[in-house]
Protein backbone atom coordinates (compact mmCIF):
# COMPACT_ATOMS: atom_id res chain seq x y z
CA UNK A 1 0.00 0.00 0.00
CA UNK A 2 1.32 3.45 -1.09
CA UNK A 3 2.56 5.15 2.17
CA UNK A 4 -0.11 8.31 2.41
CA UNK A 5 2.94 10.80 3.78
CA UNK A 6 6.19 9.43 3.13
CA UNK A 7 9.69 11.87 4.33
CA UNK A 8 13.03 11.49 4.42
CA UNK A 9 15.54 13.64 6.27
CA UNK A 10 13.44 16.42 5.73
CA UNK A 11 15.45 19.56 6.31
CA UNK A 12 14.07 23.25 5.96
CA UNK A 13 16.49 26.12 7.07
CA UNK A 14 16.37 29.73 6.19
CA UNK A 15 17.45 33.33 7.10
CA UNK A 16 15.94 34.85 10.30
CA UNK A 17 16.68 38.22 11.79
CA UNK A 18 19.44 36.52 13.82
CA UNK A 19 21.37 34.56 11.37
CA UNK A 20 20.54 31.39 9.69
CA UNK A 21 17.57 29.10 11.37
CA UNK A 22 17.60 25.67 11.51
CA UNK A 23 13.33 25.13 11.64
CA UNK A 24 13.31 21.37 10.89
CA UNK A 25 16.58 19.24 10.91
CA UNK A 26 16.01 16.35 9.54
CA UNK A 27 12.93 14.54 9.95
CA UNK A 28 11.30 10.84 8.70
CA UNK A 29 7.53 10.57 8.93
CA UNK A 30 6.25 7.30 7.45
CA UNK A 31 2.26 7.69 7.06
CA UNK A 32 -0.03 5.13 6.20
CA UNK A 33 -3.41 5.28 4.59
CA UNK A 34 -6.37 5.55 6.69
CA UNK A 35 -4.41 6.39 9.34
CA UNK A 36 -5.27 9.33 12.01
CA UNK A 37 -1.82 10.96 12.70
CA UNK A 38 -0.69 13.29 15.27
CA UNK A 39 2.11 15.59 14.91
CA UNK A 40 2.94 16.83 18.55
CA UNK A 41 5.26 19.09 19.31
CA UNK A 42 5.98 22.45 22.23
CA UNK A 43 5.87 25.56 20.15
CA UNK A 44 8.45 26.65 17.42
CA UNK A 45 9.44 22.81 17.45
CA UNK A 46 8.98 22.50 13.52
CA UNK A 47 5.33 21.10 13.21
CA UNK A 48 3.85 23.83 11.18
CA UNK A 49 7.45 23.93 9.04
CA UNK A 50 7.31 20.51 8.48
CA UNK A 51 3.48 20.43 7.37
CA UNK A 52 3.90 23.71 5.37
CA UNK A 53 6.29 21.92 3.30
CA UNK A 54 4.46 19.23 3.39
CA UNK A 55 2.03 21.00 1.88
CA UNK A 56 3.87 22.66 -1.23
CA UNK A 57 4.00 26.00 1.04
CA UNK A 58 7.32 26.19 2.20
CA UNK A 59 10.34 25.16 -0.38
CA UNK A 60 12.13 21.72 1.16
CA UNK A 61 16.12 22.92 1.83
CA UNK A 62 17.10 19.28 1.42
CA UNK A 63 15.63 15.68 2.08
CA UNK A 64 12.61 14.49 0.29
CA UNK A 65 8.54 13.89 0.77
CA UNK A 66 5.87 12.22 -0.77
CA UNK A 67 2.41 13.04 -0.54
CA UNK A 68 -0.17 10.84 -1.92
CA UNK A 69 2.71 9.12 -3.77
CA UNK A 70 3.60 12.01 -5.54
CA UNK A 71 7.60 13.74 -4.58
CA UNK A 72 6.57 17.23 -3.51
CA UNK A 73 9.19 19.45 -5.26
CA UNK A 74 9.15 17.28 -8.06
CA UNK A 75 5.49 17.78 -8.73
CA UNK A 76 3.86 20.12 -6.31
CA UNK A 77 0.78 21.02 -8.20
CA UNK A 78 -0.44 17.38 -8.56
CA UNK A 79 -0.11 17.12 -4.95
CA UNK A 80 -1.80 20.40 -4.03
CA UNK A 81 -4.97 18.35 -6.43
CA UNK A 82 -4.68 15.12 -3.94
CA UNK A 83 -4.25 17.42 -0.37
CA UNK A 84 -6.91 19.34 1.64
CA UNK A 85 -5.30 21.91 4.13
CA UNK A 86 -6.42 24.05 6.94
CA UNK A 87 -4.00 25.69 8.92
CA UNK A 88 -2.93 27.18 12.00
CA UNK A 89 -5.30 30.82 11.34
CA UNK A 90 -8.73 29.53 9.29
CA UNK A 91 -7.45 30.45 5.82
CA UNK A 92 -10.82 32.76 5.41
CA UNK A 93 -12.04 35.15 2.83
CA UNK A 94 -14.22 36.95 5.91
CA UNK A 95 -16.43 39.00 3.30
CA UNK A 96 -17.54 35.98 1.73
CA UNK A 97 -20.41 34.13 2.68
CA UNK A 98 -20.00 30.52 4.04
CA UNK A 99 -21.69 29.36 0.46
CA UNK A 100 -19.59 31.39 -1.97
CA UNK A 101 -16.34 30.67 -0.13
CA UNK A 102 -16.88 26.82 -0.59
CA UNK A 103 -18.20 27.28 -4.12
CA UNK A 104 -15.09 29.26 -4.91
CA UNK A 105 -12.84 26.94 -3.29
CA UNK A 106 -14.51 23.27 -5.32
CA UNK A 107 -14.79 25.71 -8.65
CA UNK A 108 -10.67 26.32 -7.86
CA UNK A 109 -10.50 22.43 -7.47
CA UNK A 110 -12.23 21.98 -11.49
CA UNK A 111 -15.63 21.88 -10.68
CA UNK A 112 -18.63 23.55 -12.48
CA UNK A 113 -20.63 25.78 -11.13
CA UNK A 114 -23.31 23.63 -10.72
CA UNK A 115 -21.16 20.58 -9.15
CA UNK A 116 -19.46 23.14 -6.95
CA UNK A 117 -23.06 24.13 -5.63
CA UNK A 118 -24.01 20.68 -5.14
CA UNK A 119 -20.80 20.30 -3.32
CA UNK A 120 -21.39 23.00 -1.13
CA UNK A 121 -24.64 22.26 0.05
CA UNK A 122 -23.04 18.69 1.13
CA UNK A 123 -20.27 19.80 2.78
CA UNK A 124 -21.86 22.70 4.82
CA UNK A 125 -24.19 20.02 5.99
CA UNK A 126 -21.80 17.80 7.15
CA UNK A 127 -20.17 20.53 8.95
CA UNK A 128 -23.45 21.71 10.14
CA UNK A 129 -23.08 25.26 8.44
CA UNK A 130 -26.65 24.70 6.80
CA UNK A 131 -28.08 27.96 8.61
CA UNK A 132 -25.40 30.00 8.24
CA UNK A 133 -24.00 29.40 4.81
CA UNK A 134 -25.46 32.71 3.53
CA UNK A 135 -23.74 35.09 6.02
CA UNK A 136 -21.04 36.74 5.32
CA UNK A 137 -18.48 34.79 7.11
CA UNK A 138 -17.01 37.94 9.40
CA UNK A 139 -20.19 37.61 11.69
CA UNK A 140 -19.09 33.59 11.73
CA UNK A 141 -17.58 32.34 15.71
CA UNK A 142 -14.81 30.68 16.15
CA UNK A 143 -16.04 27.10 15.47
CA UNK A 144 -18.20 27.89 12.64
CA UNK A 145 -15.17 29.73 11.09
CA UNK A 146 -13.08 26.36 11.83
CA UNK A 147 -15.80 24.27 10.47
CA UNK A 148 -15.75 25.73 7.37
CA UNK A 149 -12.27 26.18 6.99
CA UNK A 150 -12.37 22.18 7.34
CA UNK A 151 -15.45 22.04 4.54
CA UNK A 152 -13.15 24.04 2.49
CA UNK A 153 -10.02 22.06 2.36
CA UNK A 154 -13.12 19.04 1.91
CA UNK A 155 -14.16 20.09 -1.35
CA UNK A 156 -12.12 17.88 -3.76
CA UNK A 157 -12.14 15.00 -1.16
CA UNK A 158 -8.86 14.60 -0.91
CA UNK A 159 -6.74 11.48 0.03
CA UNK A 160 -4.78 13.22 3.07
CA UNK A 161 -6.28 16.16 4.84
CA UNK A 162 -3.37 18.04 6.62
CA UNK A 163 -4.71 20.29 9.57
CA UNK A 164 -2.54 22.38 11.58
CA UNK A 165 -3.63 23.07 15.86
CA UNK A 166 -7.65 23.07 14.30
CA UNK A 167 -9.17 23.68 17.65
CA UNK A 168 -6.47 25.90 19.08
CA UNK A 169 -8.68 28.79 20.34
CA UNK A 170 -11.68 26.82 20.45
CA UNK A 171 -14.03 26.43 23.52
CA UNK A 172 -14.29 22.87 24.76
CA UNK A 173 -17.90 22.36 22.89
CA UNK A 174 -16.84 23.57 19.35
CA UNK A 175 -13.43 21.30 19.71
CA UNK A 176 -16.08 18.39 20.48
CA UNK A 177 -17.54 19.09 17.17
CA UNK A 178 -14.62 19.44 15.72
CA UNK A 179 -13.29 15.81 16.74
CA UNK A 180 -16.45 14.45 15.97
CA UNK A 181 -16.15 15.54 12.52
CA UNK A 182 -12.50 14.26 11.77
CA UNK A 183 -13.93 11.06 12.94
CA UNK A 184 -16.49 11.15 10.20
CA UNK A 185 -13.73 12.18 7.65
CA UNK A 186 -11.41 9.98 8.82
CA UNK A 187 -14.14 6.84 8.44
CA UNK A 188 -15.20 7.93 4.72
CA UNK A 189 -10.98 6.93 4.04
CA UNK A 190 -8.90 10.55 4.69
CA UNK A 191 -5.73 9.97 6.20
CA UNK A 192 -5.30 13.17 8.55
CA UNK A 193 -2.36 14.52 9.61
CA UNK A 194 -2.79 16.58 12.47
CA UNK A 195 -0.67 18.89 14.39
CA UNK A 196 -1.84 19.66 17.52
CA UNK A 197 -1.00 20.82 21.35
CA UNK A 198 -3.62 19.21 22.76
CA UNK A 199 -2.56 16.08 23.71
CA UNK A 200 -5.58 14.63 24.96
CA UNK A 201 -6.75 15.33 21.07
CA UNK A 202 -4.37 13.52 19.98
CA UNK A 203 -5.46 10.56 22.62
CA UNK A 204 -8.57 10.55 21.61
CA UNK A 205 -8.33 11.04 17.76
CA UNK A 206 -5.07 9.32 16.73
CA UNK A 207 -4.26 5.89 15.25
CA UNK A 208 -0.19 6.71 15.60
CA UNK A 209 1.78 10.01 16.28
CA UNK A 210 5.14 11.94 16.73
CA UNK A 211 6.73 14.08 19.09
CA UNK A 212 8.99 16.54 17.42
CA UNK A 213 11.00 18.83 19.25
CA UNK A 214 14.13 21.34 18.04
CA UNK A 215 13.23 19.82 14.58
CA UNK A 216 13.63 16.28 15.48
CA UNK A 217 11.84 13.41 15.46
CA UNK A 218 12.21 12.49 19.58
CA UNK A 219 9.30 10.09 20.14
CA UNK A 220 6.95 7.91 17.65
CA UNK A 221 4.54 5.23 17.51
CA UNK A 222 0.90 4.61 18.68
CA UNK A 223 -0.92 6.36 22.12
CA UNK A 224 -0.68 2.98 23.84
CA UNK A 225 2.57 2.19 22.45
CA UNK A 226 4.18 5.15 23.89
CA UNK A 227 2.55 4.99 26.71
CA UNK A 228 3.76 1.23 27.40
CA UNK A 229 7.58 2.08 26.62
CA UNK A 230 7.40 4.82 28.89
CA UNK A 231 5.76 2.50 31.78
CA UNK A 232 8.40 0.14 31.31
CA UNK A 233 11.11 2.71 31.69
CA UNK A 234 10.07 4.31 34.46
CA UNK A 235 9.00 0.78 36.09
CA UNK A 236 5.89 2.71 36.92
CA UNK A 237 3.34 0.80 38.30
CA UNK A 238 0.16 2.15 35.68
CA UNK A 239 0.50 3.57 32.54
CA UNK A 240 1.35 7.27 32.13
CA UNK A 241 -0.28 9.69 30.43
CA UNK A 242 0.42 11.40 27.12
CA UNK A 243 0.78 14.33 28.86
CA UNK A 244 3.52 12.51 30.41
CA UNK A 245 5.03 10.95 27.17
CA UNK A 246 5.89 13.99 25.73
CA UNK A 247 7.46 15.68 28.69
CA UNK A 248 9.54 12.98 28.58
CA UNK A 249 9.90 12.94 25.18
CA UNK A 250 10.60 16.45 24.98
CA UNK A 251 13.07 16.52 28.25
CA UNK A 252 10.77 19.25 29.93
CA UNK A 253 9.55 19.30 33.13
CA UNK A 254 6.16 20.47 34.38
CA UNK A 255 7.63 23.08 35.86
CA UNK A 256 9.78 24.10 32.87
CA UNK A 257 6.58 24.17 30.65
CA UNK A 258 4.61 26.37 32.88
CA UNK A 259 7.50 28.52 32.84
CA UNK A 260 7.40 28.64 29.20
CA UNK A 261 3.96 29.42 28.53
CA UNK A 262 3.89 32.08 31.34
CA UNK A 263 6.69 33.38 28.76
CA UNK A 264 4.27 33.55 25.77
CA UNK A 265 2.42 36.83 26.33
CA UNK A 266 5.14 38.50 27.44
CA UNK B 1 -8.95 30.30 -17.48
CA UNK B 2 -11.87 29.77 -15.47
CA UNK B 3 -9.83 29.46 -12.16
CA UNK B 4 -8.42 32.82 -13.34
CA UNK B 5 -12.24 34.46 -13.93
CA UNK B 6 -13.16 32.85 -10.55
CA UNK B 7 -10.33 34.93 -8.94
CA UNK B 8 -11.14 37.67 -10.55
CA UNK B 9 -15.09 37.22 -9.92
CA UNK B 10 -13.98 37.27 -5.64
CA UNK B 11 -11.83 40.42 -6.11
CA UNK B 12 -14.71 42.03 -7.72
CA UNK B 13 -17.46 41.21 -5.22
CA UNK B 14 -14.90 41.78 -2.19
CA UNK B 15 -14.32 45.66 -3.39
CA UNK B 16 -18.18 46.03 -4.59
CA UNK B 17 -18.74 45.03 -0.61
CA UNK B 18 -16.66 47.13 0.57
CA UNK B 19 -17.95 50.69 -0.26
CA UNK B 20 -15.96 52.15 2.20
CA UNK B 21 -12.46 51.77 0.28
CA UNK B 22 -14.35 52.35 -3.21
CA UNK B 23 -15.84 55.48 -2.46
CA UNK B 24 -12.92 57.36 -1.70
CA UNK B 25 -11.30 56.66 -5.02
CA UNK B 26 -14.04 57.86 -6.77
CA UNK B 27 -14.76 60.83 -4.69
CA UNK B 28 -11.63 62.46 -3.19
CA UNK B 29 -10.37 62.43 -7.20
CA UNK B 30 -13.34 64.79 -7.90
CA UNK B 31 -12.32 66.36 -4.59
CA UNK B 32 -9.56 67.20 -5.52
CA UNK B 33 -10.42 68.36 -9.68
CA UNK B 34 -12.75 70.79 -7.99
CA UNK B 35 -10.45 72.37 -5.68
CA UNK B 36 -7.52 72.30 -8.32
CA UNK B 37 -10.23 74.17 -11.04
CA UNK B 38 -11.15 76.90 -8.07
CA UNK B 39 -8.04 77.56 -7.46
CA UNK B 40 -6.57 78.24 -10.79
CA UNK B 41 -9.21 78.40 -13.20
CA UNK B 42 -9.30 82.82 -13.43
CA UNK B 43 -5.84 82.43 -14.05
CA UNK B 44 -6.65 79.98 -17.27
CA UNK B 45 -9.32 81.68 -18.72
CA UNK B 46 -10.28 78.90 -22.18
CA UNK B 47 -10.75 81.79 -24.54
CA UNK B 48 -6.52 83.29 -23.83
CA UNK B 49 -5.32 80.00 -22.94
CA UNK B 50 -3.75 78.04 -25.68
CA UNK B 51 -3.12 74.99 -24.16
CA UNK B 52 -6.54 74.40 -23.42
CA UNK B 53 -8.01 74.12 -26.94
CA UNK B 54 -10.67 76.09 -26.27
CA UNK B 55 -12.02 73.92 -23.26
CA UNK B 56 -11.79 74.95 -19.65
CA UNK B 57 -9.09 74.05 -17.00
CA UNK B 58 -11.52 71.08 -15.83
CA UNK B 59 -10.46 69.47 -18.63
CA UNK B 60 -6.81 70.35 -18.71
CA UNK B 61 -7.00 68.65 -14.78
CA UNK B 62 -9.29 65.82 -14.99
CA UNK B 63 -6.25 63.35 -16.21
CA UNK B 64 -4.52 64.21 -13.17
CA UNK B 65 -8.21 63.05 -11.23
CA UNK B 66 -7.99 60.29 -13.52
CA UNK B 67 -4.26 59.13 -12.56
CA UNK B 68 -4.90 59.61 -8.74
CA UNK B 69 -7.83 57.59 -8.72
CA UNK B 70 -5.77 54.96 -10.23
CA UNK B 71 -3.40 55.08 -8.05
CA UNK B 72 -4.89 53.82 -4.83
CA UNK B 73 -3.96 50.25 -5.22
CA UNK B 74 -5.99 48.60 -2.73
CA UNK B 75 -6.08 45.57 -4.35
CA UNK B 76 -2.60 44.81 -2.88
CA UNK B 77 -4.02 45.79 1.02
CA UNK B 78 -6.83 43.02 0.16
CA UNK B 79 -3.81 40.87 -0.66
CA UNK B 80 -2.17 42.01 2.82
CA UNK B 81 -5.22 40.95 4.01
CA UNK B 82 -5.30 37.70 2.45
CA UNK B 83 -2.03 37.01 3.57
CA UNK B 84 -2.12 37.99 7.36
CA UNK B 85 -5.59 36.17 7.54
CA UNK B 86 -4.32 32.89 6.21
CA UNK B 87 -6.46 32.86 3.11
CA UNK B 88 -3.29 33.40 0.73
CA UNK B 89 -1.79 30.06 2.31
CA UNK B 90 -4.99 28.44 1.39
CA UNK B 91 -4.96 29.69 -2.32
CA UNK B 92 -1.60 28.78 -2.86
CA UNK B 93 -2.67 25.09 -1.36
CA UNK B 94 -4.90 25.50 -4.82
CA UNK B 95 -4.12 23.51 -7.66
CA UNK B 96 -4.03 26.72 -9.81
CA UNK B 97 -1.22 28.34 -11.17
CA UNK B 98 0.56 31.15 -8.67
CA UNK B 99 0.02 33.67 -11.74
CA UNK B 100 -3.49 33.58 -11.46
CA UNK B 101 -3.38 34.81 -7.61
CA UNK B 102 -1.58 37.77 -8.86
CA UNK B 103 -3.51 37.88 -12.09
CA UNK B 104 -6.87 37.75 -10.54
CA UNK B 105 -6.35 41.39 -8.28
CA UNK B 106 -5.10 43.00 -11.45
CA UNK B 107 -7.86 42.32 -13.56
CA UNK B 108 -10.28 43.21 -11.20
CA UNK B 109 -8.45 46.12 -10.03
CA UNK B 110 -8.81 46.81 -14.27
CA UNK B 111 -12.31 46.61 -14.30
CA UNK B 112 -12.76 48.56 -10.78
CA UNK B 113 -10.37 51.56 -12.32
CA UNK B 114 -12.78 51.28 -15.63
CA UNK B 115 -15.61 52.12 -13.97
CA UNK B 116 -14.24 54.75 -11.76
CA UNK B 117 -12.73 56.62 -14.28
CA UNK B 118 -15.86 55.92 -16.55
CA UNK B 119 -17.94 57.40 -14.01
CA UNK B 120 -15.36 60.44 -13.48
CA UNK B 121 -15.80 61.45 -17.33
CA UNK B 122 -19.69 61.15 -17.22
CA UNK B 123 -19.78 63.68 -13.85
CA UNK B 124 -17.30 66.03 -15.23
CA UNK B 125 -19.49 66.25 -18.93
CA UNK B 126 -22.17 68.36 -17.71
CA UNK B 127 -19.62 70.90 -16.16
CA UNK B 128 -18.11 71.85 -20.35
CA UNK B 129 -15.82 69.00 -20.52
CA UNK B 130 -15.67 67.23 -23.63
CA UNK B 131 -13.78 64.19 -25.00
CA UNK B 132 -12.27 66.11 -27.93
CA UNK B 133 -11.11 62.65 -29.43
CA UNK B 134 -14.46 61.19 -29.63
CA UNK B 135 -15.71 57.54 -28.33
CA UNK B 136 -12.59 55.96 -29.25
CA UNK B 137 -10.58 58.77 -27.61
CA UNK B 138 -12.92 58.26 -24.38
CA UNK B 139 -12.28 54.08 -25.13
CA UNK B 140 -8.69 55.06 -24.91
CA UNK B 141 -8.79 57.21 -21.92
CA UNK B 142 -10.72 54.21 -19.53
CA UNK B 143 -8.16 51.95 -21.13
CA UNK B 144 -4.75 53.73 -20.34
CA UNK B 145 -6.18 54.79 -16.86
CA UNK B 146 -7.44 51.56 -16.00
CA UNK B 147 -3.28 50.02 -17.22
CA UNK B 148 -2.00 52.14 -15.34
CA UNK B 149 -4.31 51.06 -12.04
CA UNK B 150 -2.50 47.21 -13.07
CA UNK B 151 0.62 49.00 -13.00
CA UNK B 152 0.58 50.42 -9.53
CA UNK B 153 -1.52 48.02 -8.03
CA UNK B 154 1.19 45.55 -9.70
CA UNK B 155 4.04 47.10 -7.43
CA UNK B 156 1.84 48.15 -4.28
CA UNK B 157 1.49 43.38 -5.02
CA UNK B 158 5.03 43.53 -5.66
CA UNK B 159 5.50 45.15 -1.85
CA UNK B 160 2.88 43.46 -0.50
CA UNK B 161 4.61 40.07 -1.23
CA UNK B 162 7.80 41.33 0.01
CA UNK B 163 6.73 43.04 3.41
CA UNK B 164 3.54 40.84 4.09
CA UNK B 165 2.92 44.13 6.42
CA UNK B 166 -0.24 46.67 5.57
CA UNK B 167 1.79 49.19 7.52
CA UNK B 168 4.71 49.21 4.36
CA UNK B 169 2.61 48.59 1.77
CA UNK B 170 0.35 51.69 2.79
CA UNK B 171 3.74 53.74 2.84
CA UNK B 172 4.61 52.35 0.04
CA UNK B 173 1.58 53.92 -1.86
CA UNK B 174 2.81 57.69 -1.10
CA UNK B 175 5.38 56.86 -3.51
CA UNK B 176 2.53 58.35 -6.05
CA UNK B 177 3.11 61.58 -4.91
CA UNK B 178 6.08 62.48 -6.05
CA UNK B 179 5.02 60.94 -9.23
CA UNK B 180 1.92 62.68 -9.71
CA UNK B 181 3.27 65.70 -8.91
CA UNK B 182 6.68 65.59 -10.74
CA UNK B 183 4.58 65.64 -13.74
CA UNK B 184 2.88 68.83 -15.78
CA UNK B 185 0.12 68.49 -13.64
CA UNK B 186 -0.57 72.21 -13.74
CA UNK B 187 0.42 73.35 -17.01
CA UNK B 188 1.99 72.00 -20.15
CA UNK B 189 5.98 70.85 -19.42
CA UNK B 190 7.26 73.47 -21.81
CA UNK B 191 5.60 75.85 -19.18
CA UNK B 192 7.52 74.37 -16.49
CA UNK B 193 10.67 76.15 -14.26
CA UNK B 194 13.55 74.32 -15.81
CA UNK B 195 14.40 71.81 -12.92
CA UNK B 196 10.45 70.91 -13.22
CA UNK B 197 10.79 69.97 -16.58
CA UNK B 198 13.82 67.84 -16.18
CA UNK B 199 12.29 66.05 -13.38
CA UNK B 200 8.92 65.87 -15.10
CA UNK B 201 10.99 64.17 -18.10
CA UNK B 202 12.26 61.66 -16.36
CA UNK B 203 9.06 60.79 -15.14
CA UNK B 204 6.78 57.98 -16.81
CA UNK B 205 3.79 59.79 -15.44
CA UNK B 206 4.05 62.49 -17.25
CA UNK B 207 3.93 60.34 -20.38
CA UNK B 208 0.76 58.58 -19.53
CA UNK B 209 -0.50 62.34 -18.28
CA UNK B 210 0.46 64.05 -21.67
CA UNK B 211 -1.64 61.09 -23.35
CA UNK B 212 -4.99 61.14 -21.40
CA UNK B 213 -4.36 65.12 -21.84
CA UNK B 214 -4.32 64.83 -25.55
CA UNK B 215 -7.36 62.81 -25.82
CA UNK B 216 -8.99 65.28 -24.13
CA UNK B 217 -7.90 68.51 -25.72
CA UNK B 218 -7.39 66.91 -29.51
CA UNK B 219 -8.14 64.82 -32.31
CA UNK B 220 -5.94 61.66 -32.26
CA UNK B 221 -1.87 62.28 -31.75
CA UNK B 222 -0.72 59.24 -32.07
CA UNK B 223 2.43 60.51 -31.62
CA UNK B 224 1.71 61.73 -27.91
CA UNK B 225 -0.49 58.40 -27.12
CA UNK B 226 2.22 55.99 -28.29
CA UNK B 227 4.30 57.23 -25.97
CA UNK B 228 1.56 57.07 -22.75
CA UNK B 229 0.52 53.38 -24.22
CA UNK B 230 4.41 52.64 -24.52
CA UNK B 231 5.34 53.70 -21.32
CA UNK B 232 2.01 51.84 -19.68
CA UNK B 233 3.39 48.93 -21.37
CA UNK B 234 6.54 48.41 -20.35
CA UNK B 235 6.38 49.66 -16.79
CA UNK B 236 3.19 46.89 -16.56
CA UNK B 237 5.12 43.96 -17.97
CA UNK B 238 8.10 44.89 -15.54
CA UNK B 239 5.25 44.64 -12.48
CA UNK B 240 3.87 41.74 -13.76
CA UNK B 241 7.05 40.24 -13.92
CA UNK B 242 7.73 41.08 -10.97
CA UNK B 243 5.01 40.23 -8.95
CA UNK B 244 4.93 36.84 -10.86
CA UNK B 245 8.41 36.36 -9.40
CA UNK B 246 7.79 37.25 -6.16
CA UNK B 247 4.67 34.97 -5.85
CA UNK B 248 6.67 32.07 -6.96
CA UNK B 249 9.52 32.66 -5.07
CA UNK B 250 6.75 33.27 -1.96
CA UNK B 251 8.38 30.62 0.76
Amino acid sequence: MTLAVEAEQLVKHYSGRGGEVEAVRGVDLHVQGGEVFGFLGPNGAGKSTTVRMLTTLMTITSGSARVAGVDVAADPEAVRRKIGVALQEAGLDIRQTGRELVILQARLFGASMAEAADRARELLELVDLVEDADRRIKGYSGGMKRRLDLASALVHEPEVLFLDEPTTGLDPASRLTVWDELRRINERGTTIFLTTQYLEEADQLCDRLAIIDGGLIVAEGTPAELKADLRQRRDLDQNPTLDEVFLDATGRTRERVAGEVQEVPA
Amino acid sequence: MTKLLVLVQRSVREALRTPEALLPTLFIPLFFLVVNVGQAARIFPSGSTPFLEGQNYAAFQLPSSLLLAASFGTAALYLVEDIEGGYFDKLRAAPIPRTAIVFGRLFAEAFKSAAIASAMVLVALPFGISIASGPLGFLLLIVITASWAVVFSGFMQLIALKTRSAAATNSAGLIFFPLLFLTPSFVPRGLLTRPMEIAATFNPVTYIMETMRSLVLEDFNWSVIGKGFGVVALAGAAMVALSVRSIRRYD
